[in-house]
């Protein structure tokens, strides 16, 4: 059996983009002819002129934008860091793992997004009720992922450690700590995703500002090139942090 | 990288054991009881400093238990007998080793220089001293040039070269080695016996050296102890006088190598069958 060629690289492209417009042209057309009803789905053209007026025109969309990657960022820095240490803790420490371990899998067993409201009262429709929904789903992503890198250490290793006289705060870090950060980072790139999506979650239920908030009073008002915008948006802003994260990692982890 | 200073510096409460000079390995009624299972059984043996010694035997003779036992990496407690390492009772980490495993143990996330300077990191060597040790290692071990090079992006043989660097970085009189070449083809096996024998030959430092490869332990010691069959105890101890230097490879033809295999290979074969 002869193998068909594969396609290059700029052929792909041109395949990908031509679905897309075709794609596209067909809403648009599906739109206008009223096949389906505008109300439901938007027009392609209108989703772009929305776009174009909040970002370039009124700048409306670029605040709301910025609240919500700040309260995102916020959220992976608290709930990260948190996740690492509190996971580190139970690497070196299995009593303290033994003795948490099941109280965190509940926690984490619960939807979080259902803390919202509890969190809206205790911190305000602000910034903090949003980064603590981001944080819960955050901390325990990072955390499970810690303990489970740095359960993950080679025992070779741990045996030519020990032979050589190696302390144990050595042991950890000249091999627990750097076996683990390949786990960890994956952990790091999922909790970036659920930071972000905490975060918009949060700003749905209620907020002040943010892209969330944006989202819920454009369908409460059947803007839906306005919701399809923040939709498309919100993708792109997934798409840029799988991006960010996998060029880091490929920097970061060379030796892989 | 003197022997004789290492000993000098040796701490004075360690007891000053007649007949356990710096540098050796002294086994005398060693057995290892795990349990209801006895892996070692009143097994004797010095080894003398800058001795090369290599201890064969069919798997599960006990024969790693033995060199894990002189690493201290033994739970305490199963361990009876006397047993010294340049004169002292081993101790796990203890400086007078360096413990060489049948994988290379690599970090992955250390160049090969990285890694070659592992060990003497641990052990607290300044850097600039421990990076000139690991970059001449590397050089004697055939590596120049990869010393950058990630643990990914070297072949088996090169890991396990490195690996040599990194033991060979020590400052320790004793090496005390568990089947480092055993996961190796046969002729990267051949090209890292004489590697390593190249690198002992310079300081003769004395050599604990496990294996279950006849060939490989004639070519290399300067004594064999065959073992039997668990519970591990001798069945024999033969001198290879075959002279120094010698290269491992060009052993292959030679007449006095070959006759000594057939004799040690008769005694093996003796003692696995009573």
């Amino acid at each position: 059996m002869n193998q068909p060629k594969p396609w290059s690289t700029w052929q792909i492209w041109a395949a990908r983009i031509a679905f897309l417009a075709v794609f596209f042209y067909l809403w648009e057309l599906a739109a206008n002819t009223k096949f389906i009803d505008p109300i439901l789905i938007g027009r392609p053209t209108g989703i772009v002129k929305f776009m174009w007026e909040e970002v370039f025109v009124t700048h409306s969309l670029l605040e709301d934008f910025y609240y919500s990657m700040g309260g995102t960022v916020m959220a992976f820095t608290f709930g990260s860091v948190a996740g690492i240490l509190v996971g580190m803790l139970f690497v070196t420490s299995p009593t303290t793992d033994a003795i948490f371990s099941p109280i965190l899998t509940a926690l984490n067993a619960m939807p979080r997004i259902a803390l919202a409201p509890l969190f809206i009262i205790w911190f305000g429709l602000g910034l903090g009720s949003k980064v603590a929904v981001g944080f819960s789903l955050t901390f325990f992503i990072v955390l499970t992922s810690t303990v489970a890198g740095g359960r993950g250490v080679n025992p070779d290793h741990v045996t030519l450690a020990r032979t050589l006289g190696a302390s144990e705060s050595q042991i950890f870090r000249k091999f627990v700590l750097p076996s683990a950060v390949p786990v960890i980072f994956n952990g790091l790139r999922l909790g970036l995703v659920f930071s972000l999506l905490g975060v918009i979650g949060a700003e749905i239920i209620a907020a002040e500002h943010g892209l969330g908030q944006n989202l819920s009073v454009l369908a409460a008002s059947f803007k839906t090139n306005g919701v399809f915008a923040l939709i498309f948006l919100l993708a792109l802003i997934g798409v840029g942090i799988s991006w960010g994260m996998t060029a880091l990692e490929n920097r970061l982890l060379r030796w892989r | 990288m003197n022997i004789a200073v290492q000993a000098a510096s040796a701490p004075a409460d360690a007891e000053p054991m007649s007949g356990a000079p710096p540098g050796s390995v002294v086994l005398d009624k060693v057995s290892v009881v795990f349990g209801e299972l006895v892996a070692v059984k009143e097994f004797s043996l010095r080894v003398k400093p800058g001795e090369f010694v290599s201890i064969v035997g069919p798997s599960g003779c006990g024969k790693t238990t033995l060199l894990n036992f002189m690493a201290g990496l033994l739970p305490d407690g199963v361990g009876r007998g006397t047993m010294l390492v340049n004169g002292k009772a081993p101790v796990t980490g203890s400086h007078d080793i360096a413990y060489m495993l049948a994988r290379d143990a690599l970090a992955p996330w250390r160049t090969a220089l990285g890694n070659a300077e592992l060990g003497t990191e641990i052990r607290g060597v300044p850097a600039e001293a421990r990076r000139k040790r690991a970059l001449d290692l590397l050089d004697k071990v055939g590596l120049k040039g990869f010393e950058n090079h990630y643990p990914k992006a070297l072949s088996q043989g090169m890991r396990q070269r490195v690996a040599l660097a990194r033991t060979f970085s020590l400052d320790a009189p004793i090496l005390l080695m568990d089947e480092p070449f055993g996961a190796l083809d046969a002729q990267t096996k051949l090209q890292l016996e004489d590697v390593l024998l190249s690198l002992w030959q310079r300081e003769k430092r004395t050599v604990v050296f496990i294996t279950h490869d006849l060939s490989e332990a004639v070519s290399m010691s300067d004594r064999v102890i065959v073992m039997s069959a668990r519970p591990g105890r001798i069945i024999a101890d033969v001198p290879i006088d075959l002279g120094r230097p010698r290269s491992v490879r060009a052993l292959q033809k030679d007449h006095a190598y070959h006759e000594l295999y057939s004799q040690v290979w008769t005694k093996l074969e003796e003692g696995l069958s009573q």
